[in-house]
């Protein structure tokens, strides 16, 4: 059976450079079934081809030995890796836009030699999504780009359009539900060759104006082509906003709902996905008054779709600390195999990625290997493929780390980079 | 627990004879400051521990926090105090608890937490941490913002946390004193404060306080450092006249003094390695020492220059990008400082986080594998002082806590597992030998806050 399989594939292979050949060997192999197993996994061509007990010689050049270590999908995070190399610096940030609110996608910002891409690459990430900064009543676009080395990245999206709702809005949380019903009510009306830009609610102060890239944003979260992402907090608030969502018509995914557990079964019930932090546990805001580790315990119990991130410390530079956020929500009583694809698989399926998140013939070859069990803290990432590529995992930290323990004789700023 | 009625009888004795010379004055000669009543007497801890357990823990795993990993061990604390810890301790009376696969570590130290002056829910009215009115605040104590309901107590308890450092913010060169607390319940700051723990002083190096006072001044690194310069200058000024007026009060430079004295800490946040070197010039210009540079994320470019000082660097495993000042990170940072000088260094992994303090533990764990990688020979045991022994040298009560040895306080904690590892929790806190929470009861001190609001929880 194996060996038809193999000759099912031979003339894919003999065609392709050899150069793009990948076997990894007899690594601890994640599974889209949620478990670990010893595996082979041939990758041509920037995907995965096989994945099985043993692959045979099949002429690649490249073999990674991964006897008695793990090989996971490349992570992937929400953040803002690349659109931003100093928080505090305003000039190095892209995150948001004061032009555009619906319509900006700030992926186009994108700067794949980020100190900060080269870093998370190192540390096991393939690819993000790039979350706007909150500006205005919406932040954005949600993209998708691979993480990878060099100026081309593949990109998937916009996958949803991002907004919050609860005390972050300055107006009563009523009013910001009627604002909502409005707005989509004058879009489901309004046709496309209004103008460019239109004050919304003439005569009121608002400041809400719409540029036609922003309305036609709105239009595809009416048209059911993506999700509106919601940030949330407070329980009854989750419980407005999915009522609205239905109302509406729309697709919804929920994102932060500390207070999400208390109403898990209505989330469930709606097929509503949601995006944490299981370490969110501080009653942060009055929106989040019940914020606990059993969030994540809660929504799996009543069956809701989670995808994870990290939003600790210094956050999107961190991002692949996403495993820290996992392995923590194993603690606290999740399932390895359910905390695993919280930060691969899920995310991709609940913004309808295409072939990404898993291992498995077909898919991107974006592959880690670890030293160690992924989600432990002291497990180090040895190799990273992303779309078939060995990536190159220097970079400055590693740099600076070696200038201050090495050849000490000169002074720093004479020391080798190497 | 008879050393700790001691300190709480010389409070009361200070606080009903104040002016007259006590246990806690000044050791400098010539010096005549008034500040010590203060330190000691009318704001002096109250205190007093809950009933300690006489309990012997049987064959688990033990980090001593001096750097030691000992298999199969016993720990046996009674009366607030840790009496004996070895491999098959005989010990008479005691309630036995079996420690098999657990881990038992000091409890845990965070020399730098926002707790009570930046307390949850983090809303403008109970935002208490900076006094950023001036540059120079020297006058102001963290423990008179402090909240003694903030709900975040309890979690950081939940991760092993038996004594914090509450700080002011970096706003200001000068920030004011912090204070040492025992992670308890109180209704009351001087409930929670750390017995005869010292006072500090926060200053702030850099960016904060250039950006805050931009339009006013300092607006410049050169501006920050003449703003310390003029202030040491002040304080010896005032130093000087006291001989002639003791009896004048001057609040900013009491603390000053106090500093100049060395009865209060200098905890100097500090990122840049070329700020942290000027920051000690200033201190040798004016014949003070810095206890600690805090979030020196530089701080492994001069490693050996803090060795040689014998300063500790408080530091988080891997913070970094937030500010330009925080862009030239090392993960290996901890290590590096740690390995200075042949293992002289003082390193230790703070928080500065709510969030960050309840998982100490697996901010160190990062720091260890990132030392290893970088080529350092380093022991769990070694680790375990960056959150144990380390701090406690820093906060100055290290001879009350911070390690497993006779006679210091029982202070510590039984994990589930390696606390080195993610999947390990703290199962049970020993704060003076008396049980502050325990997972499997779901036992821990609620704040009133807490009350009414979180229905879900078993309480």
């Amino acid at each position: 059976m194996k060996l038809f399989k193999i000759l099912l594939l031979l003339p894919f292979i003999v065609f392709s450079d050899a150069d793009d050949m990948y076997v990894i060997k007899g690594g601890m192999t994640f599974l889209p079934d949620g478990s670990f197993a010893k595996k082979d996994i041939l990758v041509d061509e920037g995907q995965i081809i096989l994945v099985a007990d043993t692959i045979g010689d099949v002429g690649a050049e490249n073999i990674i030995d991964a006897e008695g270590k793990y090989v996971t999908p490349g992570l992937i995070v929400f953040s803002s890796l690349g659109l931003l190399e100093i928080g505090a610096l305003s000039q190095t940030n892209d995150t948001s836009s004061d032009i555009y609110n619906a319509g900006f996608d700030p992926s186009k910002a994108y700067n794949p030699f980020s100190q900060a891409v080269r870093l998370n690459r190192a540390k096991g990430v393939s690819s993000t999504v790039h979350v706007p900064g909150a500006s205005g009543y919406f932040s954005g676009l949600l993209t998708y780009t691979k993480i990878n080395d060099g100026y081309k990245q593949k990109k998937q999206g916009p996958l949803g359009l991002v907004t919050s709702y609860g005390e972050s809005y300055g107006d009563s949380r009523a009013a910001n539900l009627m604002f909502m019903e409005d707005l989509f009510d004058f879009v489901r009306s309004a046709n496309d060759g209004d103008a460019d830009e239109v004050q919304f609610i003439e005569g009121t102060n608002n400041e809400y104006k719409f540029t036609k890239r922003d309305l036609k944003a709105i239009r595809k979260v009416l048209n059911r082509e993506m999700p509106l992402v919601i940030q949330v907090s407070k329980a009854t608030d989750i419980l407005n906003v999915l009522k609205f969502a239905d109302n509406q018509e729309v697709d919804l995914v929920l994102w932060g709902a500390a207070e999400a557990h208390m109403v898990a079964d209505e989330i469930a019930r709606a097929g509503v996905p949601v995006i944490l932090d299981p370490l969110d546990n501080i009653p942060g805001s009055f929106d989040s008054l019940n914020a606990t580790y059993e969030n994540v315990i809660r929504l799996n119990e009543a069956g809701v779709e989670m995808a994870f991130y990290y939003a600790q410390g210094a956050g999107a530079h961190n991002a692949y600390l996403a495993t820290q956020s996992a392995g923590n929500s194993v603690a606290m009583g999740l399932d390895y195999g359910s905390a695993m694809k919280a930060i691969t698989s899920n995310p991709a399926e609940i913004f309808g990625l295409v072939g990404v998140g898993s291992i498995a013939p077909g898919f991107d070859a974006d592959l880690v290997v670890w030293d160690g069990d992924p989600l432990e803290l002291m497990s180090n990432v040895e190799n990273v493929l992303i779309d078939g590529m060995d990536q190159d995992l220097s970079n400055r930290y590693e740099e600076l780390t070696e200038r201050y323990t090495k050849e000490k004789e000169l002074p720093n700023s004479y020391r080798s980079r190497e | 627990m008879i050393r700790k009625l001691l300190v709480i009888l010389v409070a009361l004795v200070l606080y009903g004879c104040s002016g007259e010379d006590g246990l806690f004055s000044s050791k400098a000669e010539g010096s005549v400051t008034n500040y010590d009543e203060d330190l000691h007497g009318t704001y002096a801890s109250t205190y007093v521990p809950l009933d300690s357990k006489n309990i012997v823990i049987r064959n688990a795993t033990v980090f001593d926090g001096i750097g030691n990993k000992f298999q199969n061990y016993d720990v046996h604390f009674s009366d607030g105090e840790i009496q004996a810890i070895g491999s098959e301790l005989i010990v008479d009376g005691a309630d036995e608890i079996d420690g098999t696969g657990k881990f038992i570590t000091p409890g845990i130290i965070d020399n730098h937490s926002h707790m009570g002056v930046y307390p949850a829910p983090g809303v403008r009215t109970s935002s208490d941490g900076n006094e950023a009115t001036n540059p120079v605040t020297a006058e102001v104590w963290a423990e008179h913002s402090v909240w003694s309901q903030d709900p975040q107590y309890k979690l950081a308890l939940a991760g092993g946390i038996t004594t914090f450092h509450v700080l002011p913010g970096s706003a200001n060169l000068f920030g004011g004193r912090g204070v040492t607390l025992k992670n308890v319940s109180a209704n009351t700051v001087p409930d929670m404060k750390f017995p005869g723990a010292p006072h500090s002083l926060k200053m702030a190096c850099g960016e904060n306080p250039k950006r805050v006072y931009s339009s006013r001044g300092p607006s410049t690194r050169m501006g920050n450092v003449a703003g310390y310069r003029d202030a040491w200058i002040g304080a010896e000024k005032y130093k000087k006249s006291l001989e002639k007026d003791p009896s004048q009060r001057n609040l900013r430079n009491e603390t000053l003094v106090g500093v100049l004295d060395g009865e209060i800490l200098v905890h100097n946040h500090c990122y840049r390695a070329d700020e942290m070197a000027t920051m000690i010039n200033i201190s040798e210009e004016f014949g003070y020492k810095v206890s600690t540079f805090h979030h020196g994320v530089e701080a492994y470019k001069i490693a050996d220059l803090l060795a040689d000082e014998g300063i500790c660097a408080a530091l988080w495993a891997d913070w970094w990008g937030f500010k330009h000042e925080a862009y030239d990170m090392s993960i290996a940072n901890i290590a590096i400082v740690d390995q200075a000088r042949g293992g002289t260094g003082c390193a230790i992994v703070h928080s500065d986080s709510a969030s960050g303090i309840q998982r100490l533990n697996q901010e160190a764990a990062k720091a260890l594998a990132a030392g290893r990688r970088a080529g350092f020979d380093i022991s769990e045991g070694r680790a375990m002082t960056w959150i144990t022994k380390n701090p406690a040298k820093s906060l100055g009560i290290l001879d009350q806590t911070g390690t497993l040895e006779q006679g210091k306080d029982a202070d510590l904690v039984i994990w589930s597992g390696n606390p080195f590892s993610v999947y390990t929790k703290a199962e049970q806190v020993y704060i003076d030998g008396a049980l502050t929470f325990d997972k499997a009861t779901n036992f821990m001190p609620h704040t009133d806050f807490d009350l009414g609001i979180k229905e879900w929880e078993d309480k």
